[in-house]
């Protein structure tokens, strides 16, 4: 099954802007942008915090809906599912 | 009421709002946190228009750095007080509202005291500790804050209404690392006009506040986005606020 996934800001200069990757199934949410950052060490650092969490500042949307990072672990992808990754900006 | 001048300077904006809209520009008193890459433009978008008091704080110097986005500031004045500059631009190109500019740094004393009874924040600020201090002050107060932040090419911006939309902790629970960021004066630009224009619509009670959305700007995509954003029952700012009542 497949899966659109979009990035923003700084995580688009590392991973790109849109991607469709092709997932098992039962893949979680941190597993599937893990996909993504794999071969990419500084995405993956951007994103994910030494234990490969979700680095607390990072908004995750599935769907349009935003998802509750503490759970994301158990959040299995659907086919078809539109995930957005994106951290936010700082300055002024 | 108007004077001439008053008329002459608005004519081609009343036509969109009227005397009644002017009036309430007119009557309204702004609080501008910063006068850097995103207070510059938007304090002079909003002198300009006619909000009769705006208040922007602001603690820094001007530095020869500063100048390629922060555009309030000139060559000459290298070495003031921001707020000095600020004063002396926002008078000149509207001496026909009153600029309160105060030198200081936004803490938790003294935050409350300097929003004072402004009807509404616009969040020009460059760090997260000091927005989430003016998100509380709006909720405290029960005034809109109008939030903006950028990066490079990057920006973002939303409205808060306190008690009825998604607020700045309920969009962002932790705040990403400081950092030194990279920036092109065109991206405050950009963000600092969504927001000025979000000030207007708010006074002006029209159109459709940039509420419980995200708005992103990619400049290099030269693309926007929205993301939907909602309230966060357990938000340590809002999440005891119950639905209040319009106060306008
Ligand atoms: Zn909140």
């Amino acid at each position: 099954m497949n899966v659109k996934v979009r990035f923003f800001a700084r995580f688009r200069e590392l991973l790109g802007t849109e991607l469709i990757i092709e997932v098992a199934e039962q893949t979680t949410l941190p597993d599937l942008v893990k996909q993504i950052t794999q071969k990419n060490i500084e995405g993956h650092q951007a994103i994910f915090d030494e234990y490969g969490h979700f680095r607390e500042y990072v908004i995750v949307m599935r769907n349009a809906r935003r998802v509750d990072l503490a759970d994301a672990g158990e959040n299995i992808v659907a086919d078809g599912d539109d995930i957005a990754v994106f951290p936010p900006v700082a300055g002024g | 009421m108007f004077s001439e001048r008053e008329r002459e300077r608005y004519k081609r904006q009343m036509m969109l709002f009227g005397d009644e809209g002017q009036e309430r520009l007119k009557k309204a008193h702004i609080f501008i946190a910063g006068a850097g890459g995103l207070g510059s433009p938007v304090s002079l978008y909003l002198a300009v228009a006619g909000i009769g008091t705006l208040t922007i704080v602001d603690r820094d110097v001007v530095d020869q750095s500063n100048l390629n986005r922060q555009i309030l500031h000139n060559d000459r004045d290298i070495g003031r007080k921001k707020t000095e500059s600020a004063e002396e631009k926002l008078h000149a190109i509207n001496p026909d509202i009153q600029i309160r500019a105060i030198d200081t740094t936004i803490e938790e004393k003294n935050a409350s005291g300097l929003v004072g009874k402004a009807d509404g924040i616009v969040d020009a600020m460059d760090n997260y500790p000091t927005r989430y201090l003016l998100n509380d002050i709006a909720i405290k107060k029960k005034i809109p804050l109008f939030h903006g932040a950028i990066s490079g090419f990057y920006g973002q911006a939303t409205t808060v209404i306190p008690g009825k939309t998604a607020c700045l902790a309920c969009i962002f629970p932790k705040a990403p690392p400081k950092e030194v960021f990279p920036v092109v004066g065109v991206t405050p630009g950009i963000i600092g006009m969504v927001q000025a224009t979000e000030v207007l619509k708010y006074l002006l009670k029209s159109g459709e506040l940039l509420t419980n959305r995200l708005f992103i700007w990619d400049g290099m995509q030269a693309h926007a986005e929205e993301i939907c954003m909602e309230r966060n029952p357990r938000c340590t700012a809002c999440g005891s606020m119950s639905e209040i009542p319009e106060n306008k």
